[in-house]
């Protein structure tokens, strides 16, 4: 069977492109060099019995327009959204909790500070009105920069009288917010250092940041334009990340795209400057009218295509694209549920079922961010912890829980020794720093995989191990994302496009950049 | 806030610039010499004294060096920028002699532990000693020295915080949101109350861009 175009990857935004192009009449090859599909959304077992999502923890969230358009709740796929948000416990036994609830949020609040209660739902409502406006901005393909269409114009135009009906006090907000440090917009809303600190960690998840960093408040406006929110919750997936990557991949071939895996791409042939096709590393070639690439811009370019086919300028610039990997991820298999001494027996099943936020205060952050700056681990990492087996059985032995870790900083480039030698160091210093506020924690631990930033490269094709594709700075965002220029999900290559992370509108287990590169693939092999 | 009170503004206006941000974080080290610094590198006296002279050995020099700023310290290596003014102007120093001025960043306005005059000898201290590592003779020719902290710049000089610029010049204190966004066109909440400083359009150094820019606008009206 011909194949009318080849996907490079089935990450989640791969396989959404080729449920959109096949859906669009067009006949996707999807090929994935892993024997799983998913990318960095698949559920593996990490320790008899015991099954993680192994890298996306919970969706980004999902573009809700995606969901709807794919009609994934009818395939069975089911959403575990928590009422916790986020619950942040210090080292002392005091905590605070973010509900899905506004009011039941500011109630628990009350006790910590009356400013802060009185803020948080103004805060929530404010975020919700900038992310609606902003939203369409997450669907449009950026515009050409030096040749602005009608329709872009229209578009933008658009964007810019939904910011306008904001009105002055909100559209001012936005064109501050947009630069500015985390850590001061935290500081302008609320005065509890560990609420600031749940804010702050929102703007540099992922990051190489701190919350003193410049530009960290984008990531928030990003997040609000997503799902109205700045503070992200955990949509989780019944059966882990990797049943949304098996529907996702049914789905495609019910609608006639066909999905190769232990099938890696080493190169994208090219002739006269139009890509025809892809070779396989055990030397097969596979024909297509159009070649598109779920890797990375950096993978992609620099080493899948024949580096003749790019004028000099533009690969150095993507040699400049910055991608340097700063998170670990570890999972635990625990015998129980791990004791927290800010939590009661019958609080727990609650208050940890969404996301667990270690980072009691901004200067925490920041001092994570110090040792990779100078290219160490962090000794007291900020980490986001998720226990999907509290919402979800099937992951586990009954009784049993997993516990996965998202660590932050683990930076990819070390200054003394390399990943494969510190590894069991990185766990250690995780499950150590964990333990000052689960403290019997370790009495629990049966199993644990720890994956570093070169595994996250060597095992999951992600460059530089960064989760994003690359920096989700302002400078490689929108037009600017992978390169100006090259933000249409198109490449100098004709006929080779990029539809990942590396995209607008970036990382994050959305769909959108997936769901934007078919409708420009689709208007261009049309 | 201080000159016209905050009962005769709007409460958004009072809010903007109660968030308004200064937080200081250079000193200034003037000294008079017996002669001139002699450096490591470049042994001797010579043009490249006549320029500026800058401390600043690698950008993870200046990261650690805002580091301690940022817990609320002055750098313990400060990133220094020096000029000789008295090697092309000898007006200011009797003859031989030389005035040696030293830019200091960081000297945070806000101190975790102590207060600045309590402070301001030994950062005087941390400042000669880092000239020290690239000149060494600098301390035998000291004749005298002083030391300006932000909380001097505040209380002699007028600027808030010690804020050289007259409030951080991040983005969102730029342009059309200087000082508050709606209030960037020089003119205040109160009528005939104009602002011409560094804290509106286009901001600090020493370029009368603002003050040009204010005039026009009073002309104007």
């Amino acid at each position: 069977m011909p194949h009318d175009i080849i996907i490079i990857g089935a990450g989640h935004n791969g396989l959404i492109a080729a449920c959109y192009l096949a859906k669009a009449g067009l006949k996707p090859l999807v090929l994935e060099r892993r024997a799983v599909a998913g990318g960095a959304c698949v559920t593996e077992e990490f320790h008899p019995g015991f099954r993680a999502s192994t890298l996306a923890a919970s969706t980004g969230p999902l573009s809700s327009q995606v969901v709807k358009e794919l009609q994934l709740e009818r395939q069975g796929l089911e959403f575990i959204k928590p009422t916790v948000r986020v619950f942040a416990p210090d080292s002392n036994g005091q905590s605070i909790c973010i509900y899905e609830d506004a009011q039941r949020t500011a109630d628990a609040l009350t006790h910590v500070s009356a400013k802060d209660a009185k803020n948080y739902p103004e805060f929530v409502s404010t975020f919700a009105r900038i992310g609606r406006a902003l939203s369409p901005f997450l669907r449009m393909t950026p515009p050409d920069i030096d040749q602005l269409s009608k329709g872009e114009l229209w578009s933008l135009g658009k964007l810019g009288l939904a910011i306008r009906g904001l009105g002055k006090k909100d559209e001012y907000r936005l064109l501050r917010y947009g630069p500015m440090a985390v850590a001061d917009l935290a500081a302008e809303w609320f005065e509890t250092e560990a609420l600031r600190a749940i804010v702050a960690a929102r703007g540099i998840f992922g990051a190489f940041a701190g919350p003193w960093s410049a530009g960290t408040s984008a990531a928030l406006l990003l997040q609000a334009a997503t799902d109205e929110q700045a503070i992200a919750r955990a949509v989780f997936v019944k059966g882990g990340m990797g049943a949304l990557s098996q529907t996702l991949a049914e789905l495609a071939t019910r609608s006639g795209a066909e999905i190769r895996t232990n099938a890696e791409v080493a190169s994208v042939s090219v002739r006269d400057g139009k890509a025809t096709g892809v070779v396989l590393t055990n030397g097969e070639e596979i024909q297509g009218r159009a070649v598109i690439s779920n890797a990375d811009p950096r993978t992609t370019f620099l080493k899948l295509v024949d580096p003749a086919e790019f004028d000099p300028s533009f690969l150095n610039k993507i040699r400049n694209y910055r991608a340097h990997g700063t998170v670990a991820k570890i999972h635990l298999a625990l015998s129980a549920l791990p004791r927290f001494p800010a939590l009661t027996d019958e609080d727990s099943t609650e208050k940890l079922s969404g996301r667990t936020h270690i980072a009691p205060d901004i200067d925490y952050l920041e001092r994570a961010f110090d040792a990779a700056k100078y290219g160490d681990m962090s000794r007291q990492p900020y980490m986001d912890v998720t226990i999907p087996t509290l919402t979800d059985q099937t992951l586990a032995p009954a009784g049993s829980h997993v516990m996965s870790i998202h660590a932050q900083f683990a930076p990819y480039h070390l200054k003394e020794g390399d990943w494969k030698s510190r590894r069991e160091e990185l766990g250690d210093t995780v499950v150590n720093a964990l333990s000052d506020y689960a403290p019997q924690l370790k009495e629990s631990i049966v199993g644990r995989q720890v994956i570093t930033p070169l595994d996250l490269e060597e095992t999951y094709g992600l460059s530089g191990g960064q989760i994003h594709h690359g920096e989700m700075s302002v400078d490689q965002l929108f037009a600017f994302r992978p390169l100006i220029g090259w933000a249409r999900y198109r490449t100098p290559v004709e006929g080779l496009y990029l539809c990942g992370a590396g995209t607008h509108p970036g990382g994050g287990v959305t769909g959108t950049p997936g769901a934007n590169a078919s409708r420009e693939i689709v208007k261009d092999l049309r | 806030m201080k000159m016209v009170g905050a009962e005769h503004l709007p409460t958004d206006f009072v809010d903007d610039i109660k968030r308004y941000k200064f937080r200081g974080s250079s000193g200034k080290v003037n000294l008079a010499l017996d002669g001139l610094p002699d450096f490591k590198c470049m042994p001797g006296a010579g043009p490249h004294l006549r320029g500026a002279v800058s401390i600043s050995p690698s950008v993870e020099y200046m990261e650690r060096a805002y580091d301690d700023a940022k817990y609320g310290r002055y750098s313990r290596r400060p990133y220094i920028d020096i000029v000789i003014p008295s090697l092309t102007d000898p007006s200011i120093a009797p003859p031989g002699k030389h005035v040696m001025s030293c830019f200091v960043q960081y000297a945070p306005y806000n101190l975790k532990e102590g207060n600045w005059d309590d402070k301001r000898e030994a950062f005087g201290d941390t400042v000669i000693d880092t000239i020290a590592e690239h000149a060494p003779n600098i301390k035998d020719i000291v004749l005298h020295r002083q030391v300006l902290t932000p909380l001097d710049l505040e209380r002699d000089f007028g600027l808030s915080e010690g804020n050289i610029f007259q409030g951080e010049l991040t983005l969102e204190q730029l342009f059309f949101l200087r000082p508050a966004p709606g209030w960037a066109q020089y003119r205040s909440p109160i009528r005939n109350l104009y602002m011409c400083g560094s804290a509106t359009h286009p901001g600090g150094g020493i370029m009368g861009a603002s003050g040009r820019n204010a005039a026009m606008e009073i002309l104007k009206d």
